[in-house]
């Protein structure tokens, strides 16, 4: 499937809650489908969304908190997985798009091309709601559930290389970061 | 009162519930004592770059947070401080056990350990070393205040003139 189209259609489920999207694509996507306030775009941190995600998603215990991850950016934080087995946010659904490749940097082939099944790598970090999607009607269908259903969810999504850059108006991080605040006023 | 004690009340009397941290023997006598009181909620990460990601959520939603970790795990920091905290301006006090320093054992805490202070400085972040009981409350209250009112992190290093190190 195609991330900006899975981008669309996620974000179409939602009212008011929380994304944290991963560095490159997955903001530009996120913000090209909607620039909305709740909307935490990664410009560095590499790795790191999950972990925000699930920083977000302990402080506010009460709202369902997704995050844009990608392939590459979780292998490079794998102990991350770990970290949210054991915290249990029943918010967080971790949606990894994964495209088998660093993306962003010209489309280098990462571990999961070569043979590494993170739905796996989820599940034997802990994680119980595990679930796999390479279809926009099974992307649709699980994130109906992981949205209802107490998490933490992960949703491995297996996206197409992407093919063209939507261009976006980027808005300062320090912005971000005060719009996105006001949220949980 | 322990210096561990006095990191405790006065993250409590600033409403800093949420730890986030990778243990050492020095940081776990704070840790400990926090475990042991329901104000406070602690969470263990795997990887100290993974602290400040999850303390940068917490502050995104509004909570404030501190984060625990040893000087050698400060390396594993660096990327989320200079591409996530400064830029968006995100504040929470790092308490840092320094390694290193006087009667250290172990050599392979020796280099990243002296090597925190120049780190701090190459990324303009304020760091408070208190050596004393006395200069521990001006410290890291001051630093507290200040981390919240500039919007950045701020380190407070804990040395063995105050701690005792580890010996071994
Ligand atoms: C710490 C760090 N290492 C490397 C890079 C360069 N880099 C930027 S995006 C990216 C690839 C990210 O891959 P993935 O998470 O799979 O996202 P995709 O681009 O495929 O959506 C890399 C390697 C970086 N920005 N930061
Ligand atoms: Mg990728």
């Amino acid at each position: 499937m195609d991330r900006l189209e899975a981008t669309r259609l996620l974000v179409g489920k939602l009212s008011n809650e929380p994304v944290v999207a991963n560095l490159g694509m997955a903001t530009r996507d996120l913000c090209a489908a909607q620039d909305r306030d709740a909307n935490f775009y990664m410009w560095g941190a590499m790795g790191l969304a999950s972990s925000v995600g699930l920083g977000v998603a302990l402080a506010t215990p009460d709202r369902k908190v997704v995050v844009l991850d990608g392939d590459g950016s979780i292998l490079m934080n794998l102990g991350s997985l770990a970290t949210i087995a054991r915290e249990r946010p029943r918010n967080l659904v971790h949606v990894v798009c994964d495209n088998q490749q660093w993306g962003e940097t010209g489309g280098q082939p990462t571990h999961t091309a070569t043979g590494t099944d993170l739905a796996s790598v989820a599940r034997g970090a802990g994680i119980s709601k595990v679930a796999s999607a390479s279809t926009l009607e099974e992307l649709g269908k699980v994130m109906d559930r992981a949205l209802k259903e107490d998490g933490p969810w992960c949703v491995v999504a297996r996206i197409e290389p992407d093919t063209e850059r939507p261009t976006i108006n980027r808005i300062e991080p320090e912005v971000n970061l005060w719009r996105f605040r006001r949220t949980f006023e | 009162m322990s210096w561990a004690q006095r990191i405790v009340d006065l993250l409590k009397a600033q409403d800093i519930r949420f730890i986030v941290y990778v243990p050492d023997m020095v940081v776990w006598q704070v840790l400990q004592l926090m475990e042991e009181d329901p104000f406070f909620h602690l969470v263990a990460a795997t990887r100290e770059e993974e602290a400040l990601g999850i303390a940068s959520g917490a502050y995104a939603a509004r909570k404030r947070s501190a984060v625990f970790m040893q000087s050698s795990g400060f390396g594993n920091c660096l990327n989320a401080l200079g591409s996530l905290c400064i830029p968006y301006r995100i504040p929470f006090p790092m308490f840092i056990s320094l390694r290193g320093e006087l009667g250290e054992f172990n050599i392979a805490q020796v280099a990243l350990g002296r090597a925190v202070v120049p780190i701090l400085d190459s990324l303009a972040l304020q760091h408070f070393a208190p050596r004393t009981e006395a200069e521990l409350e001006p410290m890291v209250d001051g630093a507290i205040r200040l981390c919240y009112s500039s919007r950045t992190p701020v380190a407070v290093l804990l040395a063995p003139m105050l701690t005792g190190g580890k010996r071994g």
